[in-house]
Parts: structure tokens; sequence; C-alpha cells
């Protein structure tokens, strides 16, 4: 019966999802504005999807970070939830939702075909640290999306599919700015989850660091971000280089999200 | 003249080890020494350990020189707090321990670790270290998958009192600065009552068998008993079903086994309470225990590690903040 439910709640979402992304697109192509709608079906996607995941917590008896289906479930609803709140307080970034919910659609597809199994708790997931990491860890990620969008369309603006379609946005030195002030918050979020990261791997593994892949890859992530801050303030590079930049970024955070749980099963499991 | 020359010399060279157009060229080193970390373990210090030097050669010469930072606290303190980070990784490489020990039901840490790796300037006090086990239980999910681990010690805190308590998970015991982790690398421990032929008092003793469940169908080893010079091989032999993949289970002892004991062509099956005579004593197999391995820790460079890096992030939220707030990103 629960089961059920969270199921179609969470179709509900994803539908939902797919009408604000598809809306948003129409959007830019046919040069209208429908802002509110695609706001109003982000929102109630939001709900429903948050309904899914309280019912499938209740159900298995932990959240959703167990393995692949439970990641990509909450990731989901933190980058929309994320992406909605900067939707809602930047007004002049709302075409961005073009670029940014085609990324959604891809994890989306990709829930749809993980394997929903419930999973086991691991002895070391028992923390608060754990809860705090994940939740920087989210922050960071949607931080960077949404600067993945200005860039996008700092990019797209260079190319002939922008026919003016984005003209009444900001100009690209603007957005290079607010790009530069996202990926500074971002630098702030990654780097309180590698702390966080090391307390939980410190008391699960019993040393907080170890060069496991799944650091490896969040640590030059990490690097790579300060990188283009610092290029970005030592060279002045234009917004067409830092909008690069940005993209390589978001490439090294989704790889260490989704991509190193392929190369290794460990991380994350103790020495349970 | 000459010496006014000199030191404008060195203030300029200072000044260039910390231009601001160094730190992505130093960035991008430490990249590059964090994949090459990543693919040779061996290679794993140095690689990291020269651009790290480099970074905090940098920030030290750019704290120095450059007037930004002097004018600017917060930006000043995140960039000191990350030299800090740096010096003290570098300390905590030097002066730390880990370690590996197993003990058998009730046998008392002997400050003699199986396993150990630690820096050059290590001076921790192992001998202080006093516990012993009590006994432990691992409940596992379906799927022989470790849920929880308690166990049950006994210790002499700092102040020489005798203590008693559980840990496990992530509840390690800490004493003198060293913390011990239950783990699920544990098994059975067949235990002896070993009569050396020449006489002396009996020695009580256990042997390790290997990890179970991990070596489940490798419950055997050989083995010498203490001062004598005849080998033997052993091996636990039991037909009941300790882990149930099927259900939730708990690891316990065999409730129904016996002992292969092996010397050369002879063979004997003991039951608990049986002995065997060996050319240099007699061999009395007492029973079955577990025995539990535990990983040891030492690094009293942690939480001034945390402290340094909570300053830093602190420190560059503050500077973005007040440095975002002064100007809106569209004007």
């Amino acid at each position: 019966m629960t089961a059920g439910l969270e199921l179609q709640a969470l179709w509900a979402a994803l539908v939902l999802y797919v009408l604000a992304g598809s809306t948003a697109i129409f959007g830019v192509v046919l040069r209208r504005k429908p802002e509110r709608m695609v706001l109003a079906f982000l929102i109630i996607g939001l709900v429903l999807h948050t309904i899914t995941i309280g019912l499938r917590w209740e159900r298995v008896g932990h959240g959703p970070y167990i393995n692949m289906y439970e990641m990509l479930l909450s990731n989901i609803w933190s980058l929309i939830l994320i992406y909605s709140i900067a939707y809602w307080r930047l007004p002049a970034i709302r075409a961005t939702a073009a670029l940014v919910m085609p990324i959604i659609f891809m994890l989306m597809g990709w829930l749809l075909m993980s394997n929903p199994y419930d999973g086991n708790e691991p002895n070391t997931y028992h923390t608060i640290w754990m809860f705090i990491h994940i939740g920087f860890a989210k922050v960071f990620l949607g931080t960077v999306l949404v600067a993945v969008g200005i860039s996008g369309i700092i990019l797209l603006r260079q190319g002939r599919f922008s026919g003016g379609r984005f003209a009444r946005m900001p100009d690209d030195k603007k957005l290079d700015e607010l790009s530069f002030r996202l990926m500074a918050i971002g630098l702030i979020f990654e780097s309180l989850m590698l702390i966080t990261g090391a307390i939980w791997a410190q008391d699960a593994l019993g040393r907080y660091w170890n060069w496991d892949p799944l650091e490896t890859w969040a640590f030059l992530t990490w690097i790579f971000v300060a990188f283009s801050l610092h290029l970005r303030l030592a060279y002045k590079t234009t917004p067409r280089t830092s909008s690069y930049m940005i993209i390589v970024v978001f490439v090294l955070a989704f790889l260490t999200f989704f991509g190193v749980p392929f190369v290794t099963p460990a991380p994350h499991q103790g020495i349970g | 003249m000459t010496m006014i020359y000199k030191e404008s010399m060195i203030w300029t060279g200072i000044s260039k080890l910390g231009s601001l157009k160094l730190t992505p060229v130093i960035l991008a080193l430490v990249g590059i020494g964090a994949a090459i970390s990543y693919r040779n373990e061996g290679t794993t210090t140095w690689a990291m350990a020269l651009p790290l030097f480099l970074v905090a050669l940098n920030i030290l010469a750019a704290v120095l020189t450059n007037k930004k930072f002097h004018r600017n606290k917060p930006l000043l303190i995140f960039h000191l707090a990350l030299i800090a980070v740096v010096v003290l990784v570098a300390l905590g490489r030097l002066t730390y321990l880990r370690g590996h020990v197993e003990l058998t039901e009730g046998e008392e840490f002997s400050s003699q670790l199986a396993e150990v790796e630690k820096g050059p300037w290590h001076w921790g006090n192992l001998n202080l270290v006093s516990f012993a086990n009590e006994g432990f239980t691992v409940q596992y999910s379906s799927g022989v998958k470790v849920k929880k681990i308690e166990n049950s010690i006994r210790w002499r805190d700092e102040e020489g009192k005798e203590q008693q308590g559980v840990i496990g998970g992530l509840v390690p015991l800490k004493l003198h600065g060293y913390k011990f982790y239950p783990s699920a690398n544990k098994g059975f421990a067949p235990t002896f009552i070993w009569r050396p032929k020449k006489g002396g008092s009996p020695m009580l003793g256990s042997v390790h068998l290997p990890s179970y469940p991990m070596h489940e169908y490798r419950q055997a080893l050989a083995w010498t008993p203490p001062a004598s010079e005849t080998n033997l091989w052993i091996m636990l032999q039991f037909d009941e079903v300790i882990l149930d993949p099927a259900q939730p289970s708990l690891f316990r002892a065999p409730r129904n086994y016996q002992l292969i004991v092996r010397s050369g062509e002879q063979r004997w099956q003991l039951k608990p309470g049986e002995s065997v005579t060996l050319p240099d004593g007699v061999l009395e197999f007492e029973g079955l225990r577990n025995w539990m391995g535990y990983s040891m820790v030492y690094d009293f460079t942690l939480p001034w590690i945390l402290a340094a890096a909570m300053l830093a992030v602190g420190s560059m939220a503050a500077y973005f903040w007040s440095k975002f707030t002064s100007r809106p990103w569209d004007k």
C-alpha cells in the first residue's frame, strides 16, 4: 500500500518536472515567459517528491543514501529544491531552466532505470555527521548546477541558436559575476562537505583521509573550484573562459557524486 | 646602499613568490599530485607534500607582501588558517600511529600490535594503555551484512581506575590519545592448556583462526605450541549454519564442533576437555572462544586540524559575505 503510494507520488513528481522543463524550453524557443507556470510545476513536483522520500524512509527504515536509486532520488530532490529557490529569488536568470532541467531529466531517466532495492544501512551510518556531510554536499552540487545554467546562457549567446532569445537577460559580465558568486558559495559548502566527511571518516573508518576514490575525486573537484576562482581573479578571465571552467567543475562534481560509486562500493561503508 | 639593495631584492623575490598569478599554477600542481597519489600508492607522500609545501610558501609570501591581506582581516585569517592546516597535516603524518591488534575473549591488551604503521616522530604512550576484551556481539542483516557491533570491555582509565563499558560502531575506546575500534574482522579462537613435558607451569593460550565469515571455508591454521618444536595443523569442524544469508543473524560460536589436530602422519579429533600427548608436552583443548580484531589510531593533531579548517571556512565565508553584500551582482 505504502510502496504503491510512494511510486505514484514519484511518477507524479517526475511528470511535473518534465512539464516544468518542457514549458521552460518552449518558453525560450517561442520567446515567451511562462515563469509562474514553471515555478508552480516545480513546487508541486517538489511536494510530491518530498512525500515519496518520506514514505520510502518510513518503509525501509533509513534515509535515501544507501544505493544509487536512493542517491539519485535524493539528489534530484535537492537539485530541484536549490534550483527552485534560485528561480524564485533571481527572476533575471529564469531562462536558465531551459538548460538546467534537461540535466535533471537525465538523472530522472537514470533513476527510473536503477534498482530500487531497500538496501541495508551499514553500522557506520548512525551518526549526525553523515547527515551534515550529505546536506553540505547537496547544497554544493545545487549551487554549481545554477552556475552551470548561467554559464550555458553565456556560451549559448555566442552561438547562432541564441538569435536574441536571451537578450533580455543581464549582460555576460553581470552573469559572470553571479556565477562567480555561486561558485564562491559552492567552495564554502564543498569545504564544509570535506571537513564533515573527514570527521565522519575518522569516527567510522579510524582515519580522516585515505585517498580512496571518492575522497580523491572530491578533493580534485575542490582544488579545481579553488583553481578556477583564483584564475578568474589573477588573470581576469573572460566570461566565456569562466563558463567553461564552471562546466568542468560540474562534470568533476557529477563524476564524484554519481561516477565513483561504480568504481568502488567501499567508501562510506566503514570498517564495520 | 648595497644592504638596502639586497633587502629590496629579497623583498621582490618574496613578492613574486606570493603572487596571486602563481597560485593557480600551484593549485594545478596540487591537483596533479593528488591524481598521482591516487594512481600510485607508494608515491603518495611526496607527490602531495611538495605542492602543499609550495601552497604554504605562496600563502605565507602573499600574507607578508600583499597589502590586501593587511587591509582585510577575514582574508588574512583564512589564509593563515590554511597554512595552519597544511602544517598540522604534515605534523600529523610525522607523529601518527595506526595499528591492528587481535584479542581473544578475556585477553588483555599487552601493547603489542599485530600491524603497525607510524610516523618517524611518534612519541605516544602505548605501554600505558590497558584494556581487556570481555566478549562481543555482531548483528548481521540478511545477506550477511554487518549491522551492529557491540564489544564489552574492561579498562584502566588515565587515573588508574578500573572501568567497564561497551564500544563499537562509531564509539571507540579512547585512552592516552589512542582510539581502539572493534571491527568486523573477528573469528573463532580454539583455546588450549599446554603442559610442557620438561615441567613448569601450564600455559593457557589460544589460536586465532582466519576471520569469520570472510574465510568461512578456511577455518584451519598451522601452529606450534609455546617452547615446543612440534608443528601442528589445526582445523575447526562444524556443520551448522552460523550466519544465514536469508535472514538476520548473530555471530556466535558453533554449538557442536570438534577440532582436528594433525602432526605429521598423526591425526586427532578433539572435543572440549580432551587432550593429546605430543613428544614435548600435553595439549589440552579447553574449548572455543571468539577473537576480536581492533583497529587502532593515534593522531594528536586531529582536533587542531578541525579547528583550523573551521576557522578557514568561517573566515572565507565572512570575506565573501562582506565582498558580495557591498555591491549587488547586477549593478
